[in-house]
């Protein structure tokens, strides 16, 4: 596993009375060069008219990152062909596009295009950094004003954000508490405080934080749609979950070794593994009865771990939750809510499986969601990685 | 005279949860108050009783004063704590 990780999440708050964006983020991850693609598209207007102009921009303008095309070109495709608006007569969306290259020295390269979004910003660990760009004029035929395309190239070290977000951010509150909006000044202002209060904020808190604030401008009801999205380069968070006793009884000692030895949080999942677990940490599993929900077993405490599930239930759940990117908002405070909060706060997870196999789950009268735990961790790992851009193992005992 | 303090532990285990042990996670909403006062109730992991080809003894499973029960309703837990509170 890398020495860096990028952390990259997003937040997003539609206008008042809408109920789909009109800004679209997408994100993607080379899984051999690990590079990560970024990008941010707000389209003109609102609703269901601006989400597939937005959709259509960060789609094109995504996968013209990844081809040897000439940016110019690339945009002037972009602006080509996207739909004329009926209203306004134009055919417009703005674009912000990071691609982001891992070095062999624990920075990263970042290659910044940027269209008409607010400027993006550049913190290393408090501090904001300028972007020195080189601007580009597309000189495109047919176009109805100057369209100027901003470039830059630069480094990042462990603790450097990028941070960019759509016109609701910096327009929020206009009209009302500030007569220009809070305007790039005051959000940079803001993430400085919150960066110097918490410098190791996630990319997710971070991001909520900002379209909170911002919609908070807009008193609760957005005035126009608001996107923050943050890459955070930082060292790996990690998180070690073992589920599933070992193969034979001579390997539980392996087990304890390996568990003793893991530098981050660690999650038991399994009513057997943790009476296991516990046996070799010489301590006690507490069931807790404050965390459960009709669908899923209580959480329990155990000295030394993070989180204590029960098994095959509750990692079904984590893995249709993860498939499904369902907000932890929407869950009931139960394990799978603390086990995805973890897991979602987490670089790089490792599993250690045990491959006994539980007479009592091959019961016919079990429901089937009680699968086969290899097939439930591939589940978790695969959404881990495709959804959330984590880097996980695997290993079995 | 009855008994005045009932250990009661619930088996939350994967095969007693999903075959009626999270019904039983509701004793509050189905155990008379004045049996609730005089219960310790807790969860507990698996008791492994549910690792058996008797076909009587099926889950969920609850531990009433150190005594294992099997195939524990709501209706059948209140029936056990009331034994248990006139033994």
């Amino acid at each position: 596993m890398n020495e860096i990780f990028i952390d990259v999440d997003y937040n997003q708050t539609y206008k008042a009375g809408q109920k789909i964006s009109g800004d679209v983020f997408l994100q993607s991850r080379d899984p051999v060069s690990q590079q990560i693609v970024c990008t941010l598209s707000d389209g003109l207007g609102s609703g269901v008219k601006a989400n597939v102009l937005a959709n259509l921009t960060a789609n094109m303008a995504h996968k013209l990152s990844f081809s040897p095309m000439h940016l110019t070109k690339s945009a002037k495709i972009i602006m080509n062909t996207l739909p004329v608006c009926n209203e306004r007569k134009i055919s417009y969306s703005t674009f912000t596009i990071a691609d982001i290259r891992p070095n062999l020295d624990k920075t990263v390269t970042v290659q910044l295009i940027e269209y008409d979004n607010p400027r993006v910003l550049h913190f290393s660990h408090s501090a904001v950094i300028d972007i020195v760009a080189q601007e580009i004029e597309l000189h495109r035929e047919g176009a109805f004003k100057h369209e100027i395309i901003r470039q830059s190239t630069f480094s990042m070290a462990q603790g450097g954000r990028l941070i960019m977000f759509t016109d609701g951010v910096t327009q929020s509150g206009m009209g009302r508490s500030l007569p220009l909006g809070w305007r790039q000044a005051g959000v940079v202002e803001f993430i400085t405080n919150i960066l110097q209060k918490d410098p190791h904020i996630s990319s997710r808190e971070l991001a909520e934080l900002i379209t909170r604030k911002a919609s908070t401008l807009d008193g609760l009801a957005a005035k126009d749609d608001i996107t923050c999205a943050v890459i955070y380069v930082r060292k790996p968070r990690k998180t070690l979950i073992v589920t599933g006793p070992p193969f034979t009884k001579e390997r539980d000692a392996q087990l304890g070794e390996r568990m003793r030895n893991f530098d981050g949080k660690k999650i038991v999942s399994g009513g057997t593994t943790a009476q296991i677990v516990a046996r070799l940490f010489q301590t006690k599993v507490k069931v807790d009865l404050s965390c459960w929900s009709p669908q899923v077993p209580p959480a329990s405490k155990m000295a030394g771990i993070d989180l204590v599930t029960e098994g095959m239930l509750t990692l079904g759940k984590v893995a249709t939750a993860l498939e499904n990117k369902t907000s932890i908002y929407a869950m009931p405070d139960d394990a799978v809510r603390r086990f995805v909060m973890l897991l979602l706060d987490s670089d790089h997870v490792s599993f250690i499986v045990g491959t006994k196999i539980n007479e009592a789950h091959q019961d016919p009268s079990i429901p089937v969601e009680i699968g086969i735990r290899r097939t439930i961790v591939g589940r978790v790992r695969q959404a881990l990685e495709q959804n959330y851009l984590k880097e996980t193992v695997l290993e079995y005992i | 005279m009855g008994q005045h303090n009932i250990m009661v532990k619930i088996c939350v285990g994967t095969a007693c949860f999903v075959q009626g042990g999270a019904d039983l996670l509701l004793y509050e909403d189905f155990l008379d108050p004045s049996l609730l006062r005089i219960c310790t109730i807790e969860g507990t992991s698996c008791l492994h009783c549910c690792k058996t080809d008797d076909q009587q003894l099926r889950a969920p499973f609850v531990e009433i004063n150190g005594v294992v029960h099997a195939n524990v309703t709501p209706k059948r837990l209140i029936e056990l704590l009331r034994e248990a509170q006139h033994a």
